[in-house]
């Protein structure tokens, strides 16, 4: 009984339970999902969902938001291609480009939050639009193929079986939980989407840990944008759509608050698998694709009861 | 005249929250035409006591009895019917409404089925002039002083006519004129025969007003008697329970050192072209009525606000800190007024609280030092007697005790000059204590202490130099002798001149 009331007072474990419950429930049931090459499937797509949240999820601890995700990614798959210089044969310099230019963006976000004083949900989305329309204008609208070699690598690899999307998003998990839950920085995170007013009176910078934060939003957004090309060795316009809601609500089905002050990225690791993990099972049922999205939406809100409410408060 | 039955009473009410007992069998009867005091330490159940009274909490057991007859659920919207009107502690009051929407809300007149704005401002005019408000009845309640919104509140209960009402230390946000007016607002309520609860931490207040006691203590009543030929080390004595000696510890010689702080034409907010000085060892108060720009000198030398000085030197260096960083690397640091919103994080711990400040400096290669932060917690939790777990969110503490946690984290950082911003607000008798002893060994530690207050015996018996503020501008500096309450709350009004020194 105890044990049970634990695992409700922990909204990480309990999505995590959850995630387990129908792992195991789909797989007794349902042929082919329990296959070590499906559940690995799953991981690689739950990888990008949970790099993209990564940095999410620090924004939101922080009392903001960052709309403009899915767009950074787009733009990381479609300029990526194009600027990859033809001399550099690993092709690590065209990442470090592409990386520079999404946490470049991130960091444009911080500025109007911090400085001009925008709401993060107005400067995110603005920039989200701006960067849409200046890709129609830049690419054409077209697909670009990728011919990058370490982003190839890094979205078809698998070294000992393991894709190396999910080893990557296995790096990132360790540097993000080190950073809440081990380095002064996270704390001030926490005390600033708290209570802003009483973290600057204590003499927490806003203007520099919002600077910090949205930029590492944009790193994090770049990242798995890289990911996403890898996987797809295309890069459009559209191809980051998908994961702007999807991170924000893995970082609400881990049980983090979306006014901010608390949460902490154990529980978007769960989040973003329950959430893949659902989305497959709906495409298991045979329904048109106007059903399967109502289902989904009706899915994520019957999550969200589940695991957001015991730590409602 | 107390022999009519009781309009308002609790009859052993037992109340816990999470399995603590908070209330333990507690009984009070409220008559009409009289003052009940309801003193008690913070955390002694008076906050809970007023919540059954007022119908916000159901107790456990035991009953709440109105006109000598037990209501079985007792809910807010009964005891509005009941007659029954609280003026909370924390402002209840909508800050974009103007005063006479806050005034009527809930009860606003209505005509054809809108709201008779004539008829709502003839009657809100009535209590307003009982309370002394003359701002315009359409003026937001936003563009206030915080003791002018406080007055608001106070005229909002009179507005129903309340039978009984229940005053939640109305006056520690009040200037000495408008507690003043609120004192005979309630003499003139009790003489027509309401019953009145008093709640205070000023006891001269509750000596000149209130005629009955209960003194709560630990959940439990200690005293319910009259306060005829009590007096106010015999109100202390019934509170704590023992003898208590002076509240204020002894004066040391001053001994002022080097000069800390010194501005020249300096303006922040509402302060205008002010010259303050403060040295080493020194308690400086400053005073005046509420919202003279007392808040804006503390928070324009910490660098919470834009400022600028014709001329400034802070810790030694030329110049106003720019940003609150630059002042704590300078040695200041500031403890607000408003801890719940400004001084503290309430949902996170205890622990989070008290490191927060001290994060950058105990970290190691950029990673917490999670062995040396659960030392410096500990310690500072037994340095300040902040009793039990730390693990706790800090809203779970009582007013005196969050207090404490906000003072308590900036230690670490051995702040030369501390801004204290009415540090002992809503903070009860023992800790008040406690507060002031450690104020002075700061102050004999060599440490220049600034204190803005509202409580006057405070700037009196605490501080070894005054400067009374009012409409940003210093209209009195007084010091040694020359400090009195007369001399303060004269120069506070503007009224008399003489007896400051120069």
């Amino acid at each position: 009984m105890n044990a049970v009331k634990s695992i409700f007072r922990n909204p990480p474990l309990l999505t995590f339970v959850l995630v387990a419950l129908v792992w195991l429930v789909a797989g007794l049931t349902l042929p082919g999902f329990g296959a070590y090459g499906h559940l690995r499937y799953l991981l690689e797509l739950a990888a990008v969902i949970g790099i993209v949240a990564a940095g999410q999820t620090l924004v939101i601890l922080m009392g903001g938001i960052d709309l403009s995700v899915g767009a950074v990614i787009t733009v990381t798959a479609i300029l990526l291609p194009l600027i990859s210089p033809i001399w550099d044969p690993t092709g690590l310099v065209g990442i470090a480009l592409a990386l520079a230019i999404a946490t470049g963006i991130g960091f444009l976000n911080g500025a109007g939050a911090a400085y001009l004083r925008v709401p993060p949900i107005i400067m995110t989305l603005a920039m989200a639009t701006f960067l849409q329309g200046l890709l129609v204008v830049v690419a054409g609208g077209s697909a670009v193929t990728v011919s990058n070699p370490a982003v190839i690598l890094l979205g078809q690899a698998r070294p000992f079986g393991v894709p190396s999307g999910v080893l990557l998003w296995l790096v990132v998990s360790a540097v993000v939980l080190a950073l809440i839950h081990r380095m002064p920085i996270g704390a001030r995170f926490l005390a600033i989407g708290a209570n802003p007013l009483a973290a600057r009176l204590s003499g927490v910078s806003l203007t520099r840990n919002t600077l910090i934060l949205y930029a590492l939003s944009g790193f994090f957004a770049g990242l798995a944008g890289i990911l996403v090309l890898g996987m797809n060795r295309q890069g459009y316009v559209g191809i980051g759509d998908p994961y702007l809601l999807t991170s924000i609500a893995a970082v609400v089905l881990g049980g983090s608050s979306i006014l901010g002050g608390r949460g902490t990225y154990a529980g978007t690791i769960p989040g973003a698998i329950l959430l893949v993990t659902t989305t497959a099972l709906i495409t298991v049922v045979n329904a048109s694709p106007g059903w399967r999205s109502i289902m989904f939406g009706t899915l994520i809100l019957a999550l969200l009861l589940i695991s957001g409410r015991e730590a409602r408060r | 005249m107390t022999d009519q039955k009781p309009l308002l009473e609790a009859r052993q009410v037992f109340k816990g929250f999470f399995g603590n007992p908070v209330l333990k069998g507690v009984d009070i009867a409220l008559h009409p035409g009289r003052v009940h005091a309801l003193l008690g330490e913070n955390g002694a159940g008076k906050s809970t006591l007023i919540n059954l009274l007022s119908g916000a909490l159901q107790p456990d057991s035991g009953t709440i009895a109105v006109d000598g007859k037990p209501v079985g659920r007792f809910s807010p919207a009964a005891a509005r019917a009941a007659g029954i009107a609280v003026v909370q502690q924390e402002l209840s009051l909508t800050a974009d409404l103007s005063i006479a929407e806050n005034i009527g809300l809930g009860a606003f007149p209505r005509r054809f089925g809108l709201i008779d704005y004539a008829e709502l401002h003839r009657g809100v005019r009535n209590v307003c002039d009982m309370v002394g408000l003359t701002e315009p009845l359409d003026m937001p309640v936003a563009d206030l002083a915080l003791g002018r919104r406080q007055m608001v509140e106070i005229a909002k209960a009179l507005f129903r006519r309340p039978r009984v009402l229940i005053l939640d230390e109305p006056t520690s946000s009040l200037s000495a004129h408008e507690a003043g007016i609120l004192a005979r607002v309630i003499e003139t309520l009790r003489d027509r025969g309401t019953a009145l609860l008093y709640i205070s931490h000023r006891l001269n207040e509750v000596q000149a007003l209130c005629s009955h006691v209960t003194v709560l203590k630990d959940g439990g009543v200690t005293a319910d008697q009259s306060l005829s030929g009590i007096d106010g080390e015999g109100l202390v004595r019934l509170m704590v329970g023992r003898e208590t000696g002076d509240l204020f510890p002894p004066r040391a010689a001053a001994n002022p050192g080097a000069l800390r702080i010194n501005v020249e034409g300096f303006s922040a907010g509402l302060v205008r072209d002010i010259g303050f000085s403060g040295r080493a060892g020194e308690i400086v108060g400053i005073g005046g009525l509420v919202g003279q720009g007392q808040e804006d000198l503390l928070l324009g030398l910490y660098g919470a606000i834009p400022a600028r000085a014709a001329k400034a030197e802070v810790s030694g260096k030329p110049g106003l800190p720019a940003h609150v960083g630059s002042a704590n690397a300078a040695g200041l640091v500031y403890v607000p007024a408003d801890r719940k919103h400004e001084g503290l994080v309430l949902p996170h711990s205890i622990a989070s609280n008290l490191i927060l400040p001290s994060l950058g400096r105990l970290a190691r290669n950029g990673f917490r030092d999670r062995g040396a932060e659960t030392r410096l917690i500990a310690e500072l939790a037994k340095r300040l007697t902040i009793k039990g777990d730390v693990a706790r969110p800090v809203q779970a503490l009582s007013g005196g005790n969050q207090q404490k946690v906000a003072l308590a984290k900036w230690l670490p950082l051995d702040p030369s000059v501390l801004l204290l911003n009415d540090p002992t607000r809503g903070v009860d008798i023992e800790t008040k204590r406690e507060i002031y002893l450690m104020l002075r060994g700061f102050a004999a530690e060599g440490r220049l202490v600034i204190i803005a207050s509202s409580d006057t015996p405070e700037l009196v018996h605490l501080c070894d130099r005054v400067v009374v503020l009012r409409e940003g501008r210093v209209a009195a500096e007084l010091a040694g002798e020359a400090i009195s309450e007369e001399a303060i709350v004269g120069a506070a009004m503007g009224v008399d001149r003489k007896g400051t020194a120069a």
